[in-house]
């Protein structure tokens, strides 16, 4: 193994910040495919970059746009010819060990999210997704997972909508009008 | 006086001196749960702190980051997994210490040290960074411009294997932070066409993408293993331990400082180099290095905690992040409306000392978090992935919503988040992505000023770098990391290290 790679020899994902996934002499499944991508997605960019404001000045807006994007074109070039020597890992396949099943299923219940989060409001978004979340990921009965995302939900909105203020979008649960009544039980009914 | 008292402000307000702790105290634990990072934190809690006050908000943030740093060894030590990327090195002997049962007392010697560490780095923060910022005040656009490349091309050649991904990631940091209409002449970049992108990508959205979706994406595959418990007994260490590795811990922080101090690079590298270091130094070690010698413990741990006293000079002082949590923190002062560089030194020399204090508070806060609650600590880390997981996701998604109540922000957060699983997967740094966005506008608007000082004829630019000596050396820095990668460099060094063999295979 190269001694300067200091990636994440276990995995080779780069599941810790501090290690890098990858293989340092061979190419995972899909890697040259995404190497590519990002080429074509550069030169898009640079194409996109020169039409900023051309060669027009060096000074121009699009004169560090271009340089990066240059860059950009220059190394995934580069990635993408040093990626393609590579032998590919054996005992890896993109359905396995870079896209399972279970990662898909994240991209879209977070897109959900996203998309409920405006519409439906916050609480019940938040508490559908923990729920699906948690009942599909520990497998555990409905007590635990109901117990556990509710409860958890509460001590996050407990901590940013009151401590942190942050305001969330409220949709169907008049949620205002709730942390009003709060208040004034908290009051005493005062003022 | 006045200094003292910006110092002390911290003390005086318990409301300031609470969340240093709380900080701190959430930090240690947010580096040392596996799955959870500084970065991630530091990244999601700027959106949910921006409202507040400067002074609360900052603690805060000194508190994570300090304890993280620390925190990220507990877990290099007991699970081999760093935390951070600081406690890579401290995994080599801390591990085998703890196979060994010593997991106690590994962890007691690294706080300790961390602590040591840490007060070496603030005391040259404190010492450093206002000579620095008058030195900075001399700085030519150009020289701004060199240094957030060669900040960006650090950041991407030594915290991972492949320099070209590095540079890769580096640019394409740039172009995001490009992303918008250009502030000077309101020319439209990289918006094809579309309203939503004229405004620019929030850089809070890329960050919390790309460390908060990306990693709880990653940690699916990981639902299944199990936390390894560890039995940790005594960890108070004892005066003569610490005693005995003073000198030692003196000379590695003095290296943390140094290498933190550099703009590109951070506790990490440090961490690595001390290590090295102490390994050269050490004629005698308690048991040879890589099986649990306690000097393998004690370098890279003063080092880290020193190289963020260091990390916070060039951030202060010229606003040129040293890794990618000092992005991150540059970022939350950019939203509090601040902006590093050698006129914050100026302009508001009470916010500095503000921050020295905070970080010697945490520094404190970091001996009592790291020497109590081991019972508490254990259940923690324990914590399952399948709960975890969704709820790091649940707050990266508010996180993104709550800085401009936008759901495109939180589209940004999700598209940047899938990419970055992506880059994970295939050995691509994510740290150079954020130092481009953050350092996007610095190196354009100095680019610019400096061309067109210079009537926008690049031999006047070349030789305005060749006759002055800081330019120069800047340049040569970056060109020299540019050449290091080509097959050029390989045939000097073959030719000069002699039969060094094949290397790389």
């Amino acid at each position: 193994m190269d001694p300067d790679f200091r990636g994440d020899s276990d995995h080779h994902d780069g599941t810790s910040d501090a290690t890098p996934g990858g293989y340092a002499g061979q190419r995972r499944p899909g890697e040259l495919a995404f190497a590519l991508f990002l080429l074509a997605a550069s030169l898009y960019l640079l194409w996109d970059a020169y039409g900023i404001a051309g060669f027009e000045a060096l000074s121009s807006p699009g004169a560090v746009p271009m340089a990066t994007t240059a860059a950009m074109v220059i190394s995934a070039l580069i990635v993408v010819l040093r990626t393609a020597r590579l032998p590919k890992v054996a005992t890896e396949s993109v359905a396995r060990d870079i896209l399972p099943l279970k990662v898909i299923l994240f991209g879209v219940l977070l897109l959900g999210f996203g998309l409920l989060l405006v519409p439906l409001g916050f609480l019940p978004t938040a508490a559908l997704f923990l729920v699906v979340a948690i009942k599909y990921l520990s497998g555990r009965g409905w007590g635990f997972t109901l117990a556990v995302s509710l409860g958890s939900l509460l001590v996050i909105w407990v901590i940013f909508r009151i401590v942190f203020t942050v305001l969330m979008p409220a949709g169907i649960v008049p949620e205002a009008e709730l942390l009003q009544f709060f208040r004034n039980l908290g009051n005493g009914g005062a003022e | 006086m006045d200094t003292l008292m910006a110092i002390l402000t911290v003390f005086t307000q318990p409301q300031l001196l609470l969340l240093v702790g709380l900080g701190t105290f959430l930090g240690v634990y947010i580096g040392a749960i596996p799955g959870l990072s500084v970065t991630m934190a530091v990244s999601i809690l700027i959106s949910f702190t921006f409202s507040w006050d400067v002074y609360p908000a900052i603690s805060l943030m000194v508190g994570i980051y300090m304890g993280g740093v620390y925190g990220g060894s507990r877990t290099a030590i007991l699970l081999n997994i760093p935390g951070a990327p600081s406690a890579i090195a401290t995994a080599m002997d801390g591990y085998p210490m703890a196979q060994r049962g010593e997991a106690g007392e590994a962890i007691g010697v690294t706080t300790v040290m961390s602590f040591f560490g840490g007060l070496v780095g603030v005391a040259v923060l404190a010492l450093a960074a206002p000579f620095v910022a008058e030195f900075a005040l001399t700085f030519q656009p150009r020289d701004y411009m060199l240094l957030a490349v060669l900040g960006i091309l650090l950041v991407g050649s030594l915290s991972s294997g492949s320099l070209v991904k590095g540079i890769f990631a580096g640019a394409f940091g740039i172009a995001i932070g490009a992303v918008g209409r250009d502030p000077l002449t309101f020319a439209e970049r990289f918006t094809f066409d579309l309203q939503i992108m004229e405004g620019g990508i929030s850089f809070i959205a890329v960050m919390i993408g790309m460390f908060g979706i990306s990693e709880a994406l990653l940690q699916l595959h990981h639902v299944g293993t199990d936390a390894i418990r560890q039995q940790i007994d005594r960890i108070v260490p004892s005066w003569g331990t610490v005693r005995k590795y003073l000198p030692l811990s003196l000379q590695t922080s003095s290296i943390g400082v140094i290498i933190g101090a550099l703009p590109g690079t951070g506790g990490d590298i440090a961490a690595l180099m001390a290590y090295d270091h102490a390994k050269r130094v050490t004629k005698k070690p308690t048991r040879p290095f890589g099986t649990g010698a306690m000097e393998g413990l004690v370098a890279p741990e003063t080092a880290n905690n020193a190289a963020v006293g260091g990390a916070f000079v060039p951030m202060m002082t010229l606003g040129i992040p040293g890794d990618a949590v000092t992005a991150i923190i540059i970022g939350a002062l950019f939203i509090h409306g601040l902006n590093p560089g050698p006129m914050l030194m100026v302009d508001q020399p009470d916010m500095f000392w503000f921050i020295v204090g905070a970080l010697l508070t945490a520094n404190m806060f970091i001996l009592i978090c790291g020497l109590t609650g081991i019972k508490l600590f254990t259940k923690i880390v324990e914590m399952p992935r399948s709960v975890l997981i969704p709820l790091i996701m649940l707050l990266s998604v508010v996180g993104a919503y709550a800085v401009n109540n936008s759901v495109t922000d939180v589209y940004w957060m999700l598209g940047f988040g899938v990419f970055g699983y992506f880059m994970r997967h295939y050995g691509y740094p994510l740290g150079p992505v954020i130092l481009g966005v953050i350092l996007s506008r610095l190196l354009d608007d100095n680019w610019r000023r400096a061309i067109i000082s210079e009537r926008e004829d690049l031999g006047r630019f070349f030789e305005g770098i060749f006759t002055s000596p800081l330019s120069l050396v800047l340049f040569v820095a970056v060109v020299l990391i540019f050449v290091s990668q080509t097959p050029l460099w390989r045939m000097i060094f073959r030719r000069k290290g002699g039969q060094t063999g094949e290397s790389g295979k």
